[in-house]
């Protein structure tokens, strides 16, 4: 029943590779036209045009900048909301059930409410990426932080600390298993909401650049653009997965 | 030093019952003294050392500490936990000069300390582990240095040995006692042991199951320091842990956990 | 007092009347024509739904959004099922769900348009796409926490792998796969809504939309609100589903955060 033996991760390649192939295979077929299915070689040729053009890169600086601006005032927001409903009975009082109403509602729906009072540019994509990536951050940072065990915070205060102290003290840094994976989530969503904002309301940013190739049926850079949001976010994510073990290394392993 | 007076503890369980874990305990710890609380589980002992550590307000009585009442932890209770309650972001050398840092020392006094500490306790060399990397064994060593790094006139240790093996724990009995008798601080210490409680002890207190009451209080006139071998041979030893044994013996069966 | 204060749901629509409150008095003070009252935006929904059309409109989304959600239901629950118990299939598909999971699935609709052109199948199959990936975590999530004696005293009475996976995991895992259903129907709706905020073809995004481009800014409000509470609807229902199908699930199993 039970399979011991070590199964080499690097199967995992097989369906990726697969895919890969097939696309090559399929566009090289001549079953499909160059405007509906680019080939691999042909998406990869103009990724790397792509990414040594300015004017792309401009694009990118822009989806960036909103992506960060957005996911770091969640990060506050999703943290310090978060704490207050775990330490305080009146903030879980008052923000579990705002929590509980607005989990479940698309905020893709604010949308147009954020582009009617803050504009086109910058501010309502801001706004979007912060409505949705507050939430995974504020759920993680609650739950890492009402359940810390309390007899960290008994040795801590009979060693002195100040209850003012107890929750950036203890009471952070216990919650952060949680919290970082809170964070990976969030850090995610603002690229996936960032790009799709960018795409409903086009003026600049990666997103706009898949809806102009759409428009102008450039098949080729729908793909590149796709492509671009999609290895940012993997990247991203990568990145603070390891930043994660990083912070983490004196905690105990997770199952 | 420290004086209780009449306390009670009553918790609300469930559906408006209540549950008296402590009744009436009137306990006086001297200066020095090396006290264990005995006792069945759920006899309240555990509430008893938390009510002393402010961690738990008693619902009736009160506790004194030179004169003072209990008003919160603090510094001057130190305590010694059995899930050790270390801080896994922190190594080794971080969690034990913990205490002194937030009582406003500059880091490279605390850590010296802290150093001292921990090869008092047999770990130097372990300072830039983190916890899970220690067995239980060293991480209340750990936490024992933890505590005692920020000096409290009284250590509060909750069954600290309950989590370990019977060797481990016999070893760390001897590293306690060794320790305890450089500043011969006041120990209030709770056991389900008896063969722990008369070893370690000056008196050791008999506590009932619920209400949990003082059975009964018993000198332990035993030479120090307290060397295993000698005194498994002892038959005042022997005799101690009969009486007391037979007085915990004579309690009801413990009713189902409710 | 305080036995009507806990009925359940009564929190809730205390949130939502005060959010509606502080609304309100926002856009009074407020002023701004991009704003404008609860109330007035309230006023607006017997309109919405008393034109057929809209009404139509935003069924036929509904539609299509359960159809996607099915498929992917049927497709994506057994692969996550699989990969929870079979150390191969869990090697073989993690890096390529890693892949996939960045990718915004609601970006993918011009492309879809591109190859299968502006009718119900592209736009089922971004739904789907947007509701797999949810659903196969948690049922992968809810398989692997099986527990192994379980399996095993399954093995001693004689049942086969393929028995031991539908008559033990499949209940075991119901739980945990209830809530990737509830996780998937709202992310359904979002990569719905989202879409047709791309495509721009029909649909309550469509009509949020159009009503902003027209400046009738309390019909936008008005659509704000239905959308918002068909969300909290389909949560709440499938919520209850849940909690109703797996009475007998230890609560505190339950350790994703999705049951706050």
């Amino acid at each position: 029943m039970n399979k011991s033996r070590r199964i080499p991760a690097i199967i995992g390649a097989i369906p990726i590779v697969l895919i890969l192939a097939a696309w090559q295979g399929l566009a090289m077929s001549g079953r499909v036209s160059e405007s509906q299915l680019p080939s691999l070689y042909a998406v990869a040729l103009r990724f790397l045009e792509q990414m040594a053009s300015p004017a792309f890169l401009a694009d990118a600086g822009v989806t960036l900048f909103r992506l960060f601006v957005g996911f770091f005032i969640a990060l506050v927001l999703g943290i310090g909301l978060g704490l207050a409903a775990a330490r305080s009975r009146f903030g879980a009082a008052v923000i579990v059930p705002l929590v509980r109403v607005l989990g479940p509602l698309p905020k893709v729906a604010l949308y147009p409410a954020f582009i009617l009072l803050l504009g086109f540019d910058h501010a309502s994509k801001v706004a979007l990426v912060v409505a949705d990536a507050t939430f995974p951050i504020l759920l993680a940072t609650l739950h890492g932080a009402s359940t810390v065990e309390p007899k960290l915070v008994w040795s801590a205060l009979a060693a002195g600390t100040p209850r003012s102290r107890i929750v950036t003290s203890i009471v952070l840094p216990a919650a952060m298993p949680s919290i970082l994976t809170g964070c990976r989530i969030g850090l995610v969503i603002s690229c996936v909401v960032v790009f799709l904002a960018e795409m409903i309301t086009s003026t600049d940013g990666l997103g706009h650049q898949l809806v102009i190739a759409s428009r102008s049926f450039i098949t080729v850079d729908m793909f590149v653009a796709l492509i671009a949001i999609s290895l940012l976010g993997l990247v991203l994510n990568f990145l603070l997965g390891r930043a994660r073990k990083f912070f983490l290394r004196g905690f105990p392993e997770e199952s | 030093m420290i004086s209780i007076k009449q306390v009670s503890q009553v918790f609300a369980v469930g559906k408006g019952e209540r549950h008296v874990a402590l009744s009436d305990v009137s306990l006086d710890l001297g200066d020095g003294e090396f006290i264990s609380i005995l006792g069945p589980s759920g006899c309240g002992k555990s509430t008893l050392l938390y009510i002393v550590g402010g961690f738990v307000r008693q619902s009736s009585g009160t506790v004194e500490i030179d004169g003072r009442p209990v008003a919160g932890p603090g510094p001057d209770r130190g305590p010694v936990f059995q899930e050790f309650a270390l801080y896994p972001w922190k190594t080794v050398l971080g969690n034990v000069s913990y205490g002194l840092r937030q009582q406003g020392v500059a880091r490279p006094a605390a850590e010296a300390r802290a150093r001292e500490l921990l090869s008092m306790v047999g770990l130097s060399g372990y300072e830039d582990f983190y916890a899970k990397q220690l067995s239980g064994g060293m991480k209340q060593r750990v936490a024992i240095a933890r505590t005692l790094a920020y000096d409290p006139a009284v250590l509060l240790m909750d069954e600290p040995f309950g989590a370990l093996d019977a060797h481990t724990r016999n070893r760390l009995q001897n590293d306690l006692l060794r320790i305890w008798e450089r500043d011969r601080k006041s120990v209030l210490f709770v056991t389900h042991s008896v063969e722990e409680a008369v070893y370690l002890s000056d008196r050791v207190v008999v506590l009932t199951k619920s209400p949990g009451r003082i059975k009964e209080i018993i000198e332990i006139d035993l030479p120090r320091p307290r060397i295993r071998s000698e005194l498994l041979l002892n038959p005042k030893y022997q005799q101690y842990v009969i009486d007391i044994e037979a007085m915990i013996d004579t309690q009801p069966e413990p009713e189902a956990a409710s | 007092m305080r036995p009507l204060l806990r009925a359940p749901g009564m929190s809730a629509l205390l949130v939502c009347a005060a959010l509606l409150a502080v609304w309100e008095i926002a856009a009074r003070l407020y002023g701004n024509p991009g704003l404008p009252t609860a109330f007035a935006a309230l006023c607006e929904l017997p309109r919405i739904f008393a034109d057929p059309q809209a009404a139509f409109d935003i069924l036929d989304s509904l539609r299509r959004m359960v159809i996607g959600f099915a498929l992917a239901l049927v497709v994506a629950a057994p692969i996550g099922l699989l990969m929870g118990r079979s150390p191969v299939a869990e090697a073989l598909m993690n890096p390529l769900l890693m892949v996939v999971y960045p990718i915004p699935k609601a970006a993918l609709m011009p492309l879809i348009m591109l190859w299968l052109g502006v009718g119900d199948a592209s736009k089922i199959l971004v739904v789907f796409l947007g509701v797999s990936l949810p659903l196969l975590y948690h049922s992968y999530q809810g398989a692997r926490a099986v527990e192994e004696k379980m399996l095993w005293s399954a093995a001693a009475m004689g049942m086969n792998g393929a028995q031991r996976m539908f008559r033990i995991v499949l209940p075991a895992a119901l739980p945990e796969i209830l809530t990737g259903c509830r996780t998937g129907i709202v992310m359904g709706l979002i990569t719905m809504i989202t879409s047709e905020m791309i495509s721009r073809q029909t649909g309550a995004g469509n009509i949020l939309f159009n009503a902003m481009d027209m400046a009738q800014y309390e019909t936008v409000y008005a659509m704000i609100i239905v959308i918002g509470a068909l969300g909290i609807l389909l949560d709440v229902c499938f919520e209850a589903v849940r909690a109703r199908l797996t009475k007998w699930a230890d609560k505190d199993a339950d350790t994703t955060v999705a049951a706050l």
